[in-house]
């Protein structure tokens, strides 16, 4: 995926055939399960259970609007014209921005279901075929933003936090 | 119909009186941001950025310390506006929260 026209508000990407398939990763979105997102560690909030009900229903119906968008741009096949490489494919920013939120879901949902490896999953003993299927997962997604992020900021990235 | 004359009644503004919203309101909430090892530094920095509208610099600093220290305070608010802003960095699924400060 390389991007070929920066502006600040639209981009132009190439892409092959296998990163059009790959970028089929965003159809796991919701990832994250709900459950997962605490307002607080502490137990001094005024009105604890009450905002962290607010919490859960602003997430809620943000996971419901990017799962619209992931549907619709899935279901726009005109957004890829076709070229000899593979794909060419236009996003403003704000598309960029609800793809990278879209995508570390994804990524962050897959390492949950490492149960949340503190060091490189590939490292962790017993992999499996799932296990596998969820590192290719993370790794995909992270492709992915990164390839985003060079966009906005037009360097080179490198590194997990 | 005649119209009726209705006194206007201003509010008495005292020029040596301002509201100070940040003295006048508790700022003693903290957003922290605590470290996954999944998220991308990149990543992490554009969402402070994008968050609280800071340059790259000081949001690479943060990021850094969350990645060095295990955690971040990213901001010291009064409570409504804390929680907008653990709203915003959670959308992005970074690990943030609300803390009381300590009295």
């Amino acid at each position: 995926m390389i991007i070929i026209q920066a502006g600040p508000e639209h981009f132009r990407f190439e892409i092959s055939w296998e990163e059009k398939e790959l970028l089929n990763v965003i159809r796991l979105y919701p990832h994250v399960p709900a459950a997962h997102h605490r307002l607080t560690k502490g137990r001094r909030i005024p009105d604890g259970a009450e905002n962290q009900q607010l919490l859960e229903y602003a997430l809620q119906s943000q996971r419901e609007e990017n799962r619209q968008l992931v549907a619709a741009l899935l279901n726009e096949p005109a957004r890829f014209a076709e070229i000899e490489t593979g794909f060419r494919v236009d996003f403003t920013r704000g598309e960029i921005e609800w793809l990278l939120q879209v995508l570390n879901d994804v990524r962050v949902g897959s390492w949950i279901a490492l149960g949340s490896p503190a060091g490189h999953p590939e490292m962790q003993p017993g992999l499996s075929n799932e296990t596998l299927s969820h590192i290719m997962t993370m790794d995909v997604a992270g492709f992915f933003e990164m390839a985003f992020l060079h966009a906005l900021t037009g360097e080179p990235l490198t590194g997990d936090a | 119909m005649p119209a009726t004359a209705t006194p206007e009644v201003l509010p008495r503004i005292d020029p040596d009186r301002r509201t100070d919203s940040s003295a006048d309101l508790d700022s003693g909430y903290l957003v922290i941001c605590w470290d996954d090892p999944v998220n991308l530094m990149a990543y992490v920095t554009h969402v402070f950025q994008t968050v609280f509208g800071w340059n790259r610099q000081r949001a690479e600093r943060h990021m850094l310390e969350v990645h060095k220290n295990g955690k971040s305070l990213l901001a010291r608010e009064h409570l409504e506006k804390a929680e907008f802003y653990v709203h915003q960095l959670q959308k992005y699924n970074l690990h943030a929260t609300l803390e009381r400060d300590a009295p």
